[in-house]
């Protein structure tokens, strides 16, 4: 008892990168349920006041699909085979990612009256987005199997390597929401910043087009390839789209590149949170 | 043993470099907007002390009371706080609302940093004091600020902490609360751990605190006896009058 009433709460030395990624590490695990409470309650808040509540969750995917569905299909006349079901891959990964980087603006700031009042490690908050925006993903999974019942010959046994995409997934959500929350904190401009990326984005990314039809035009272009071979997005939305509609394995060896590859991006924007959380308070 | 651990703080916010542990606002680099919210602060708590702290608005009361918590980092000199603190800075600050009462409770332990367990098992004790009454199984939402209030307080309160952390609290709830909240106070300063108390409720200053300084402009200008203290503060403000307060609480807004 003595020696934890003893410890010194306030005033540790500043440390290094390894040690304040370890340590974020630690308090990630330590407050591992603060983060379950923030994202209970952030769940719980985008269902309620609506009337019919919880239902948007499956409906509000369903509908951008259905958007996009008639805009590419319809208007555009140009698709794929079994369309909505090569959609559903491309856009519920990717709504995950964009509500998670969006949410990222405003989780530290929207929490100003507790930054005053107490401390606590703050990488909690980025945390939690990602987090909640990982179990809306999983309720968007719930129309897929409404498309099989249309498309039940799509249907094999690879949608059980999902989750093995979705770690890749995980790995580079996690460094850029916290990158943008922490940056967010010093430039209100972040918002926009991020609403108008996030949709240049989501067009250079293979989601309502396929990534063949992306390489062939590029195929001319050696720089372009590159650039497009640098998204990561690119690799993961592939790989979700090769296990749920073309039923086959996903390209696993580029998928354990693109984790590996966010392990030091992850690192470095750890610290990089770490060392500005300190000036978070102020500028609130 | 437990009660034995000495508390201490160790500020020495000056000498070297400058203080930046400012609320500069947006505009960091312009210079001319910066300010000092603490300067040369020296300052040291013991074990068994409560320390009231007096000022006029914007003198830098929340300031420190922040920097002792562990929200601000001092941008010059060094700070230490050996053992467990718990603020009382904004009462049911950290509330969700789409939580009830419960989970609350133990989302605030989170944000305190009290172990699970603990808050757990005092989990009915904290809705009782909080005296929430049916409301305890509703979404946080719905309550009032007073509710709000009372809720925090009971959390904050409800592990005995090395050191504690007041922002004028005293004024929590109706008057049957106050009573209550007071009580509370006072069995936590009876369990000598320190205490410090910032507040403008002079009497209570007085008839709390065995220690109290009084900070203007970031600085700390008196410290001794409350009693003294208090009365240097009174005599003073008499004279510097109204208007030197209005300018300064216009200048910042904690």
């Amino acid at each position: 008892m003595r020696a934890s009433s003893d410890r010194l709460t306030v005033g540790r030395p500043p440390v290094g990168p390894i040690q304040a990624f370890l340590e974020a590490l630690a308090s990630l695990r330590r407050r591992r349920r603060l983060i379950w409470y923030i994202t209970i309650s952030s769940l719980r808040g985008r269902g309620r006041d609506s009337v019919i509540g919880n239902l948007w969750w499956v409906l509000d995917p369903a509908l951008n699909i259905a958007i996009y569905y008639i805009l590419v299909v319809v208007i555009f006349a140009r698709s794929e085979p079994a369309y909505p079901l090569f959609l559903f891959a491309g856009i519920m990964p990717w709504r995950w990612l964009s509500s998670a980087v969006s949410e990222s603006t405003s989780v530290i700031r929207g929490r100003a009256s507790i930054m005053r009042s107490v401390a606590f490690p703050t990488i909690t908050l980025p945390a939690s987005t990602v987090l909640s925006g990982f179990i809306s993903f999983l309720f968007g999974l719930v129309p897929l199997a409404v498309l099989y019942v249309i498309y039940p010959e799509r249907l094999t046994g690879w949608i059980f390597a999902i989750p093995l995409v979705a770690i890749a997934q995980i790995a580079w959500t996690i460094p850029l929401v916290i990158f943008i929350s922490a940056v967010s904190m010093f430039f209100l401009d972040m918002q926009n910043i991020v609403n108008h990326g996030m949709r240049l984005w989501f067009y250079a990314t293979p989601i309502i087009y396929s990534a063949e039809g992306l390489r062939k035009i590029a195929a001319d272009h050696p720089p372009i390839d590159f650039l497009i071979k640098l998204n990561p997005f690119l690799w993961i939305i592939e790989g979700y789209r090769d296990l749920i509609y073309a039923g086959r394995p996903a390209n696993w060896g580029a998928l354990l590149g693109i984790t590996l590859a966010s392990l030091p991006v992850t690192f470095v924007l750890v610290y990089v949170f770490r060392r500005l959380s300190p000036y978070f308070v102020k500028v609130l | 043993m437990l009660r034995g651990v000495g508390v201490q703080y160790d500020m020495r916010l000056s000498r070297k470099r400058r203080l930046r542990g400012t609320l500069t606002g947006k505009y960091k680099d312009s210079e001319a907007k910066k300010f000092w919210a603490l300067r040369k602060v020296d300052l040291e708590v013991r074990h068994g002390e409560s320390l009231a702290v007096i000022g006029n608005n914007g003198a830098g009361k929340s300031t420190l009371l922040q920097t002792l918590a562990g929200i601000i980092t001092p941008d010059e000199g060094e700070i230490e706080v050996r053992g467990r603190i718990s603020t009382l800075l904004n009462l049911g600050a950290g509330f969700e609302d789409d939580l009830d009462a419960q989970e609350n409770i133990l989302l605030a332990g989170e944000y305190l940093g009290i172990p699970h367990n603990t808050i757990r098992r005092k989990l009915s004790e904290i809705i009782n004091f909080a005296d929430i009454g049916k409301f305890a199984d509703m979404p946080a939402r719905t309550y009032s600020s007073g509710m709000r209030a009372r809720l925090g307080f009971s959390v904050a309160t409800s592990v005995d902490p090395d050191v504690l952390l007041l922002d004028e609290v005293m004024a929590t709830g109706d008057a049957a609360f106050a009573e209550k909240s007071r009580t509370r106070v006072l069995e936590l300063m009876g369990r000598a751990r320190a205490i410090v108390f910032v507040t403008h409720d002079l009497e209570a200053a007085e008839k709390f605190c065995n220690r109290a300084i009084e900070i203007d402009r970031g600085e700390i200008i008196a410290s001794g006896s409350p009693a003294k203290v208090i009365a240097d503060y009174r005599k003073r403000n008499s004279i510097t009058g109204p208007s030197s307060l209005g300018k300064r609480g216009a200048r910042i807004a904690t």
